[in-house]
């Protein structure tokens, strides 16, 4: 694999796709372990990239299936069986993938798409709506995530529509627990790890380290804290050296994406799905 | 042993309306989609779906009035969006949710399989989940000392329906390298009845070239059907992959809900066999299509 990355220049013809792969690619090293879900294109990307780049010892697990894979490139599904093309072993869901999940000492990250975020990073993939039985739009359901977000876990969330209704004040409903009410609700839960960054098309985002409230971090290129506020559902705070502009791909960074990893632009179904 | 090879319209006789069924599923992958269908031609009525990650056949099956509940941790298509029929029946409350993630759902039948009142688990402290669910999660001590835990109390579905590669008469199913879910893992050990359709019936010689991939011993099992392309249009690897063409076809019509009907009007009740329904579904050119699903990646 390429090795000129480190020093290539900066990119002049970066999509928003391929910077939220570089920003998410960066929270992730050696000695790591990650998994994907289902439709994560942008996780997916950003870890073979890593891989192809920083973090070649980052341990994979496709479609949290497939251990070490070694798929053509992405398929059109995250969550089927050529993306796991390869693999070192299948890791039986129920004995051997939730054994190594559940147990903290393994697979210590996790990238979260959900419908709605909140200030203190509680996720929503359930419904819309404050009566769950009758809901005024039905998600599709938690999956694996009110476990990963209870476990320990560092949470990456992304989010290729960053907006009022995907960052809310409060979501409607609880299936991926955050910093619950913040300050240390989630400690005295006894929950370990919780929300790290948000990676939106917009800007990127973290927590701050006592209030747990979301404040920005960066923005990226070409768009303003103004910008990204008006587009936040709740007040969002701003870090004491302001919000600084996102660090852009590299040309080597974007060379690798767009002809080695990524050729058919599947990162690209996550900004348009949403 | 005994003989347990049936017909689709025997086997899915065992299944009684109320019943609780759990559904090998995961999105796009897998499903025992013959058997599916089976249960909207015989218009089973009141059936309480288990499911790990539900796709089209939830839909189906909400489409065809043949469900009123669902216990499972998601309903959704992946790469063709969500289950449209499935959502507007719970939003019309037609359908009601039970929703686990997937460590609560497989502790539930973990202690449904080793007949235990309850698994705990640490997964979902903290999500809204457990407020809502208080007949089957509920947060207890750790008797020896340690941190809380959530006890997920046992389920037993009264049947469970699976999709495997291929089966003896006796019912000894087997499985290629591929990804294991629990819905062959576990679910069927804690379900009362387990039908299981394969792609191909063999010779129990065949199965002992490679006991290690026999996951489900006959004692388990009280019906086996051969139903070549049974999961279509799931996946089913290393056979087949997914049908992309056949799975926009559904997402086309599945937010209207007459042009739902006719679909499966049309693909799950005219056919009268599974050659029949393969044919509708695009024949030759459908299965060459899923067959080169490596070369399509």
């Amino acid at each position: 694999m390429s090795d000129d990355w480190r020093s290539s220049p900066p990119a002049m013809d970066y999509s928003v796709d391929e910077l939220m792969v570089t920003v998410l690619a960066d929270q992730f090293h050696d000695g790591d372990q990650a998994c994907n879900g289902m439709a994560s294109f942008i996780p997916v990307a950003a870890f073979m990239l890593a891989r192809a780049t920083h973090a070649p010892e980052l341990v994979w697990l496709a479609s949290s299936v497939g251990l070490e894979p070694r798929p053509k490139r992405i398929p059109a599904s995250t969550l089927e069986a050529p993306l796991w093309r390869d693999s070192v072993m299948y890791l039986e869901q129920y004995s051997d993938f939730w054994t190594y999940v559940l147990n903290g000492r393994w697979i210590g990250k996790f990238c979260v798409g959900a419908a709605q975020l909140d200030q203190y990073g509680n996720a929503n993939n359930s419904v819309i709506g404050t009566d769950y039985h009758a809901p005024k739009v039905r998600l599709p359901g938690t999956a694996g995530l009110a476990d990963l977000c209870s476990i320990g876990k560092q949470l990456y969330y992304w989010n290729p529509n960053h907006s009022p209704r995907s960052l809310v004040a409060r979501v409607d409903f609880i299936s991926g627990a955050g910093y619950l009410d913040g300050g240390d609700a989630r400690e005295r839960l006894g929950l370990g790890g919780g929300p790290q960054i948000v990676v939106s098309n917009l800007a990127v985002m973290d927590f701050h380290p006592d209030s747990k409230r979301m404040r920005l971090k960066s923005v990226h290129p070409g768009h303003t804290v103004e910008e990204v506020q008006a587009a936040t559902g709740f007040e969002l705070l701003l870090s004491e050296d302001g919000a600084p502009e996102t660090q852009v791909p590299t040309q080597a960074q974007v060379r690798l994406i767009r002809d080695v990893i990524d050729p058919d632009g599947m990162r690209k179904r996550d900004l348009r799905r949403r | 042993m005994k003989d347990k090879v049936a017909t689709l319209e025997q086997a899915v006789a065992l299944v009684s309306d109320g019943d609780v069924v759990a559904l090998q599923n995961m999105a796009t992958q897998a499903a025992p989609m013959a058997l599916v269908r089976e249960l909207i031609r015989q218009r089973k009525r009141g059936i309480g779906l288990v499911v790990l990650v539900g796709g089209m056949a939830v839909d189906w099956l909400a489409t065809a009035g043949v469900i009123d509940r669902l216990i499972g941790a998601a309903v959704t298509m992946e790469q063709f969006g969500l289950c449209q029929q499935y959502r507007r029946a719970v939003e019309g409350g037609r359908v009601r949710v039970e929703e686990l993630s997937e460590s609560l759902l497989n502790a539930r039948l973990g202690a449904g399989a080793r007949n235990l009142p309850f698994l705990p688990t640490r997964g979902a402290l903290g999500t809204d989940l457990i407020a809502l669910n208080p007949d089957n999660l509920q947060l207890i001590e750790d008797p020896f000392g340690g941190d809380t835990v959530l006890a997920c109390r046992a389920l037993v579905p009264d049947v469970a329906l699976v999709h495997a590669h291929r089966a003896d008469r006796y019912g000894n199913v087997q499985y290629e390298p591929t990804a294991i879910w629990p819905d062959i893992a576990i679910m069927p050990k804690a379900a009362k009845r387990v039908l299981v359709t394969v792609e191909e019936i063999v010779d129990t010689d065949v199965l002992r070239r490679n006991p290690d991939r026999t996951i489900l011993p006959g004692f388990t099992v009280d019906a086996v059907v051969e139903v070549p392309y049974g999961a279509h249009p799931t996946s089913f690897f290393p056979n087949y992959g997914y049908d992309a063409v056949f799975h926009r076809r559904w997402t086309e019509v599945a937010r209207d809900d007459a042009r739902a009907k006719d679909f499966i009007d049309r693909y799950v009740l005219a056919p009268i066999n599974q050659q029949e329904y393969l044919h509708a579904a695009g024949g030759a050119a459908a299965l060459q299509r899923i067959a080169d699903w490596e070369e399509g990646a």
